[in-house]
């Protein structure tokens, strides 16, 4: 959780506080490519790799956070 | 006698001006038309000029926006490698061209007159847009 944030802030900045409910398009002003790069971001600092078709559509941080932790736990 | 001839003499010579004056009178009025054209001439050029001029304005603006969604600048100062994500998520990168191209088709209708939808009318939040022609599919929303 704390490596996503970590993540997100480097990429978002910090100028909008980051939190679970933080839609990354709407309210971190980001965009699909930006969402897309994130992903790879964290599948690259966890180690881990996430189907496609897991993070298509993604919108929130929890969101984000539950398709990647759920690679984590397992 | 002497008058009489020169009398005529004057006739005559007042006959050829009065043609050569009407000659000249001819070509005035051929120079005039040509002046005329040649401002309509230049009025059609300058508004093409102004066309190429605002087209190219189009244009720059399109590259910038283009330019700025492929190699935009992150928070850490990192540039967006669209290559490297298309590489590592080709199904992802594939849905958003996509998505960015039906936008682009609406964009063309729209400018056709297709009036808004709903959804279109009602877009105030950055997901919910047309990003490639947000002013003209979205009148509701507001942006960074």
């Amino acid at each position: 959780m704390k490596e996503i944030i970590d993540i997100l802030e480097k990429h978002f900045g910090t100028d909008t506080p980051i939190t679970p409910e933080s839609h990354m398009i709407d309210d971190l002003n980001g965009d699909d490519f930006d969402v897309v790069d994130v992903v790879c971001q964290i599948e690259e600092a966890l180690g881990i790799t996430i189907p496609e078709e897991e993070t298509m559509g993604l919108g929130t941080v929890q969101e984000l956070i539950t398709v990647v932790s759920a690679h984590v736990e397992s | 006698m002497g008058g009489i001839f020169y009398v005529k003499n004057l006739q005559s010579q007042l006959v050829i001006s009065e043609m050569n004056n009407a000659k000249l009178n001819e070509g005035i009025e051929m120079q005039k038309e040509l002046l005329i054209q040649k401002e309509n001439d230049f009025k059609a050029i300058t508004e093409a000029n102004n066309n190429l001029l605002l087209s190219n304005r189009q244009l720059e603006e399109d590259n910038q926006r283009l330019d700025q969604k492929f190699n935009k600048i992150n928070a850490s100062g990192k540039q967006r490698d669209i290559g490297n994500l298309a590489v590592q998520k080709p199904k992802s990168i594939e849905m958003i061209l996509n998505k960015q191209q039906v936008e682009r088709a609406r964009c063309f209708e729209i400018a056709q007159g297709s009036p808004l939808t709903e959804l279109e009318k009602n877009a105030t939040k950055k997901s919910q847009i047309n990003s490639e022609c947000t002013s003209q599919a979205n009148p509701n929303y507001v942006g960074y």
